[in-house]
């Protein structure tokens, strides 16, 4: 699809700075949406190029605003309403769980 | 459906899950051809960038057969095929005012291209 991931030759995006010494995870969530992603795809939830879709088809103005490992948990998110392994109510309702524990 | 055990992680996280595939499918073309990227327009997946479509390059090597990601991504099985790496001219991609002494390298699957 000719969507917004596809950034090859456009311009505005800033320069590219790569950080010294850049640690594997920024945020301790990052690591857990990356163990969240790997034991769903190992578990054979979906496989990488149904993945790398489920990530295109985030949004556009979403994608642009969010970081790697919240596209990562939007596909995952995207994938398992789809097949049904969860429902849109039911992330919402532990959403709505882990925003109350947090205040 | 195989739940993920502890002893297949290292493994899984080093080759992130290749998707080179086992089958034996003879490759559409050879180091040196000259090919033109399909103008390919699909609403869904595919891993063929818009700059290179209708582009000219050369095949600089075989990697070997691979799942193709067009069909994969929607349940229509692993249409295996050869990928490429192909050489672009920058000045082919990004015109003139491009450097003449850059290329780019890209790697195509076989369906994403023609002979030129």
């Amino acid at each position: 699809m000719n969507g917004i991931h596809d950034l090859g030759g456009m311009h505005g995006m800033g320069p590219i700075r790569p950080e010294a010494n850049e640690p594997v995870f920024h945020e301790d969530w990052e690591r857990r949406v990356f163990g969240v992603m790997i034991a769903t795809f190992a578990g054979g939830q979906f496989n990488v190029d149904q993945f790398r879709h489920a990530i295109e088809r985030m949004d556009p103005a979403h994608y642009l605003e969010s970081s790697y490992y919240e596209h990562w948990l939007t596909a995952v998110e995207t994938l398992l309403v789809e097949n049904g392994a969860l429902t849109r109510a039911e992330l919402e309702a532990r959403r709505a769980e882990l925003a109350k524990e947090a205040a | 459906m195989p739940a993920l055990t502890k002893d297949m992680v290292p493994g899984l996280v080093a080759t992130g899950g290749s998707c080179r595939a086992q089958a034996e499918v003879p490759a559409k073309f050879a180091q040196g051809d000259r090919i033109v990227v399909r103008n390919i327009n699909p609403t869904r997946h595919t891993r063929l960038p818009r700059y290179v479509r209708g582009k000219h390059g050369v095949v600089e090597h075989d990697h070997g057969v691979f799942v193709f990601p067009d069909t994969s991504a929607h349940g229509q099985g692993q249409k295996p095929q050869h990928v490429y790496s192909v050489k672009f001219a920058a000045q082919e991609l990004w015109g003139a005012g491009a450097p003449s002494r850059d290329h780019l390298y890209l790697d195509l699957w076989d369906d994403y291209m023609d002979r030129a």
